[in-house]
């Protein structure tokens, strides 16, 4: 953990340790003052995004993660790092939610879940190899 | 590690199963829900009632095995364009209900936060 408004989290990049990760987001949301409503939507975009890292980034094969969360402000910051090949949610198709209910495809509720539960989300691949994912939460931090 | 449990009752002289799910469904036990509808559905289960009451946590991996379940229920027949009438959901959280409303999955499937109205409307 870090002093000041940052917490910081690193685990092997397994499904195993999902629900570690998410106890990580609740345990340093409270700390920050994070709104409940938000916390829980920050806990599902990172859910999803950390998932993806390991069946997509990681390919089952396992790695590095570092999951920082901060106050910026009364934003709430939380940064995703990862050292998998680089990945872009462009090449992920959304979710067909008019489509009709047997006939959707599978795919793309993950990165469409992140899109919804944030206000802010960034990605880039970060020098020397790895990818970096910002997610915001704007105005759910209390104010320091 | 995360935790998942599921017990399966039976009501209305067995027509409605119920599945009461306690713990979280991410993408580490959502498997073991849909082998658990899978086994109830072989078994010969036609209703299927997933009461999420004791549900902390649901990612879209759980919500892609709903759909997966919902599929495999209505294979008998064509569902169309209306709500299933196979497969319905009982007092989801608030903090589940969201993401319902946010995959639009209440468009296709009933909610219920009464369990006896929840079995007696198959």
């Amino acid at each position: 953990m870090k002093p000041d408004n940052g917490y910081e989290f690193r685990a092997d990049a397994s499904l195993e340790n999902l629900q570690e990760v998410r106890a990580f987001i609740d345990r340093a949301g409270e700390k920050l003052g994070v709104d409940k409503g938000a916390l829980a939507d920050l806990r599902l975009a990172v859910d999803e995004a950390v998932t993806n890292i390991v069946q997509h980034g990681y390919r089952g094969r396992g790695g590095p993660i570092e999951v920082d969360m901060r106050a910026e402000g009364k934003d709430v910051h939380v940064r995703i790092r990862d050292r998998a090949l680089s990945f872009s949610s462009e090449n992920v198709r959304a979710p067909q939610l008019n489509t009709e209910f047997a006939e959707r495809p599978f795919g793309g509720m993950g990165v469409f879940l992140i899109e919804k539960m944030t206000d802010e989300h960034e990605y880039r691949a970060l020098p020397g190899g790895g990818n970096e994912l910002l997610l915001v939460r704007k105005g759910a931090a209390k104010p320091r | 590690m995360s935790d998942l449990s599921i017990m399966v009752g039976q009501e209305r002289d067995g027509s409605v199963s119920v599945l009461r799910l306690e713990g979280d469904i991410d993408a580490s036990t959502h498997k073991s829900l849909e082998e658990k509808a899978s086994e109830v559905i072989v078994g010969g289960a036609e209703n299927i009632l997933l009461d999420l009451s004791g549900v902390k946590y649901m990612g879209s991996a759980g919500f892609r095995s709903i759909h997966a379940i919902s599929n495999m229920l209505e294979s008998g027949g064509a569902q169309g364009l209306g709500k299933s009438s196979h497969l319905k959901l009982l007092n989801p959280t608030e903090e589940v209900s969201r993401v319902i409303k946010t995959l639009g999955f209440d468009v296709y499937l009933d909610i219920y936060t009464d369990r006896n109205e929840a079995v007696s409307s198959f």
